[in-house]
């Protein structure tokens, strides 16, 4: 395929695609995003290419392989459009009655539809399913939509027309003033206006002006940038094309992790498909814009997230952050101008030059606009990719779209903002998601991970596993986040092996307090969160395991003990035999010596008579 | 030649260079900011902290290392203000936990007011504040030191754990380390907390925040003393 040489170019390509996709009569799309894969699609999607030959379909079906739709809890999954019925955990067996009835013959296969646990109605076409119905899935609809392997779907899907359209109608001043009118916020979790930034970029002197997209995601549970970057590389490209325009820079990057394979070679394939259609490199669509971009691989550290640690590891150097009393947009990446979006960031702004600011605006509150992909996981019916209208409470994420608790338990705790975020309460799920509320409410907005505890959890272990992780992570350069957060975990340790003291619990805020203000980066700044809402929401968990030596959820071993009660003994001696610690006596009658006992529980599990209690 | 800025450091009003280290500025001046990771003409990283401070913006305050902060027309500083103290204090309690043999940092407790420690000590010496890392590679042009690994994990190390042939064997990495300052001989409260220095502390006290180039000074390095070439190497 040639170079475009300009919009017209590209519009009668986009036509002459068109026409193509709409030979087929039938689209069979079939999810390959990393979960699915790892669900084994792969071997599903290759009977299926098989069965479609085999069968003399292939001119009239189109097998589509795209990113992730974001319902893995159900995966592989197959759609058969246009009737859009869904069919869930698909394995290769199903296939030769897929294509011979349904595909032939357009009958459903009830067996494959998607069950409603709430409702425990068979469910036929994805729409309806409550899943799907309560989100707004501005974002990641086009995933289900498109090959991410392939430009021309995405052109064909009018892909790359905002460029067109900020290219030759609007100067780059317009396209901030859209930007700005849109009001969009950065997605990466600080929540900084994104025109106001790219307008301090714009402005900044330099010799050459840089755009970096940050895809260097490494919460606990969050893969929102991960599904965008692999199942729609070229609307994050499209976006960074827009706003090198806008920012007057010539060339990008695509920070991405490397643990993120997929990811990272669709992103490439992408760029090299832009390339030779003459939609990255020199004289754009025949105008005098000037762009490229290249994709730089992240080592796996957490803290290359952070926008000066992420050039620092751009320019080669050791992933550390710098002190930001000058900013990133005035002297970042080589020292020069350099303006750092989250992938979903990009991925919104060729849909706002497209559609207009009002129709980005109409959805969301006062402050904060549009719809946030979130990744909601943990103890809910239905976890998977969710994308929901700013303002949306959690209320209605984790009951109308996660579907409620798990086997009839009771939902306590939501920890937003990966692990620099905090936990909220139930009761505070009528909070709307936003930026503002949740800071003010103590956690934060974050990337949008949204991990869903019930009754099971232990806070105050939650809280120690999540600065256990920033332990890890912290690079260590400042004295705050490496020794403060070591010794708010040695406190935190100690709370939950029995040793704790209401000292301890002092110390513990006050140190909070001190890394908070006192550390380099946002990595020290926000890693007492975790501390600090558990004790705002769920002290009195922390006061029962310091002073009552308890610990009401009965996850920490070292403060669990326990109990044979005699009257309920059968006297079978199954958990004699099962004890691995030999902690379980036998004279007369069973009793479990606390001494030997090393609370594994599996006494508790094996008892036939639940004679076994924690105390 | 450049731009002269005002700033205001503690309400006094100074004369400085446009851009020049807000820390060094205000020591300078006379205004006693402790200090340890920062040498004069070694580029600031901002690892130890005690230097933070406040700026002032309207309503808007917000805490940063002084030592990589540049000055800027009309800033306002405040570096003793009641979080500023109660934050040092708190830094530098947890650097004395992780050294407390050292006279540095014993002195640096000393003149922040801290004489006990809330957390147990640890025997540890490196507090990695990077100035031997930075001397070899700034001013030997040596790169001979650097830092090694992540989080608690990092620690000074020298390439692939042998002295490479660029060491000039200057020892320049030992003079400028805080953890090698002969300690006073004088008697230890607790473990690792000395107690001499209360006659220094009471006077740092009273004379508020000007710098009269105190013995605890000279002992934490402070960049006052390196800046008026007082600290002769030994």
């Amino acid at each position: 395929m040639p170079r475009l040489q300009g919009p017209a170019a590209l519009e009668s390509y986009r036509e002459k695609l068109k026409d193509q996709l709409a030979s087929y009569e039938l689209t069979v799309t079939m999810c390959a995003g990393t979960a699915c894969r790892a669900c084994s699609c792969l071997p599903v999607v290759e009977a299926m290419s098989a069965e479609i030959e085999s069968q003399g379909l292939r001119d009239k079906v189109h097998l589509r392989l795209t990113g992730c739709h974001g319902f893995c809890e159900q995966g592989p999954l197959a759609i058969i459009d246009p009737a859009g019925i869904l069919y869930c955990h698909v394995r290769e067996e199903d296939v030769p009655g897929i294509v011979a009835r349904t595909i032939r013959h357009g009958e459903v296969i009830d067996e494959l539809l998607y069950v409603d646990p709430v409702s425990g109605n068979a469910v036929m076409q994805e729409s309806e399913i409550p899943f799907y119905k309560a989100q707004d899935r501005r974002l990641l609809s086009n995933n289900r939509r498109l090959s991410p392997t392939s430009i021309t779907d995405y052109i064909a899907a009018g892909g790359y027309s905002a460029l067109v359209k900020a290219l030759t109608e609007l100067s780059p001043e317009q396209v901030i003033g859209e930007i700005k009118a849109s009001g969009l916020r950065g997605r990466g979790g600080g929540g900084y206006l994104t025109a106001r930034k790219w307008e301090q970029c714009r402005r900044a002197p330099g010799k050459q002006h840089f755009v970096i997209c940050n895809a260097d995601e490494g919460d606990p549970g969050a893969y929102m940038d991960r599904s965008l970057l692999e199942g729609n590389p070229h609307s994050v490209l499209e976006g960074m094309l827009i706003g090198a325009y806008a920012i007057g820079a010539d060339a990008g990057y695509v920070y991405v992790r490397n643990e993120y394979p997929l990811a990272v070679s669709h992103i490439r394939e992408a760029i090299e498909q832009a390339r030779e259609l003459g939609l990255l490199g020199g004289e754009i669509l025949g105008t005098e814009f000037c762009f490229d971009v290249k994709v730089a691989r992240g080592g796996g550290a957490f803290v290359c997230g952070e926008s000066t640690a992420l050039m620092a590891s751009l320019e080669g150097g050791v992933g550390e952050p710098r002190a930001k009393d000058v900013h990133t947009v005035a002297r970042g990446y080589l020292d020069q101008p350099t303006n750092l979006n989250n992938v979903e960031t990009w991925a919104n702004i060729p849909q706002i030059i497209s559609n207009g600011a009002a129709w980005f605006a109409a959805q969301g509150t006062e402050q904060s606009k549009g719809t946030k992909i979130f990744a909601l996981t943990g103890h809910v019916k239905n976890t998977g990719l969710v994308e929901v209208a700013m303002g949306t409470s959690l209320q209605q994420i984790i009951f109308d779209i996660g579907g409620g608790p798990q086997d009839g338990k009771k939902i306590k705790a939501v920890q937003t903002g990966g692990p620099s975020g905090g936990c909220l309460p139930a009761a505070e799920f009528g909070l709307p998601v936003d930026y503002e509320a949740l800071s003010a409410a103590g956690s934060m907005m974050g990337s949008g991970g949204m991990v869903v505890m019930d009754d099971s959890a232990c806070m105050v272990d939650v809280a120690r596993y999540f600065l256990n992780f920033l332990h890890d992570e912290s690079c260590g350069k400042c004295v705050p986040c490496r020794l403060g957060v070591d010794r708010m975990l040695e406190i935190l340790t100690d709370f939950t092996e029995g040793r704790g003291t209401m000292e301890q619990l002092d110390t513990l805020k006050d140190l909070a307090w001190t890394v908070s203000v006192g550390s380099l980066c946002a990595l020290g700044k926000t890693s007492c969160n975790p501390v600090l809402s558990t004790l705002r929401y769920f002290e009195d968990e922390y006061i029962a395991h310091i002073q009552e030596r308890r610990c009401p959820a009965g996850v920490c071993k070292a403060l669990t003990r326990y109990v044979i009660d005699a009257d309920l003994c059968v006297q079978c001696g199954a958990c004699y035999e099962a004890c691995p610690q030999v902690a379980i006596i036998d004279d007369s009658h069973y009793w479990i010596d606390v001494e030997l006992c090393k609370g594994c529980g599996l006494c508790v599990e094996i008892c036939p008579s639940d004679a076994i209690s924690r105390v | 030649m450049a731009n002269m800025v005002t700033i205001t450091v503690d309400g006094a009003t100074i004369q400085a260079p446009e851009g020049a280290i807000v820390l060094e500025v205000a020591l300078e001046a006379g205004i006693c900011i402790p200090n340890l990771c920062h040498m004069p003409g070694i580029t600031p990283i901002g690892a130890c902290r005690v230097c933070i401070v406040e700026v002032v913006d309207g309503e808007r305050r917000t805490m940063t290392a002084s030592c990589t902060l540049e000055a800027k027309d009309g800033m306002v500083v405040e570096a003793h203000s009641g979080p500023v103290l109660r934050a040092r204090r708190n830094i530098v309690e947890l650097l004395l936990a992780e050294a407390p043999n050292s006279r540095a940092i014993q002195d640096l407790a000393a003149r922040v007011g801290v004489t006990a420690s809330r957390y147990p000590m640890r025997n540890g010496n490196c507090v990695m504040c990077g100035r031997c890392v930075r001397i070899c590679d700034e001013v030997w042009q040596s790169k001979s030191l650097g830092f090694v690994g992540r989080g608690g994990e990092r620690h000074v190390a020298l390439p692939f754990n042998t002295r490479p042939d660029l060491c000039k064997r200057c020892n320049s990495c030992i003079e400028v380390c805080p953890m090698t300052i002969t300690p006073c001989p004088g008697p230890m409260t607790e473990p690792g907390i000395c107690s001499l220095c209360e006659s220094q502390v009471t006077m740092v006290e009273n004379i508020g925040d000007t710098c009269v180039l105190c013995e605890l000074g000279r002992g934490f390095q402070c960049a006052q003393w390196q800046l008026r070439g007082l600290l002769a190497p030994t």
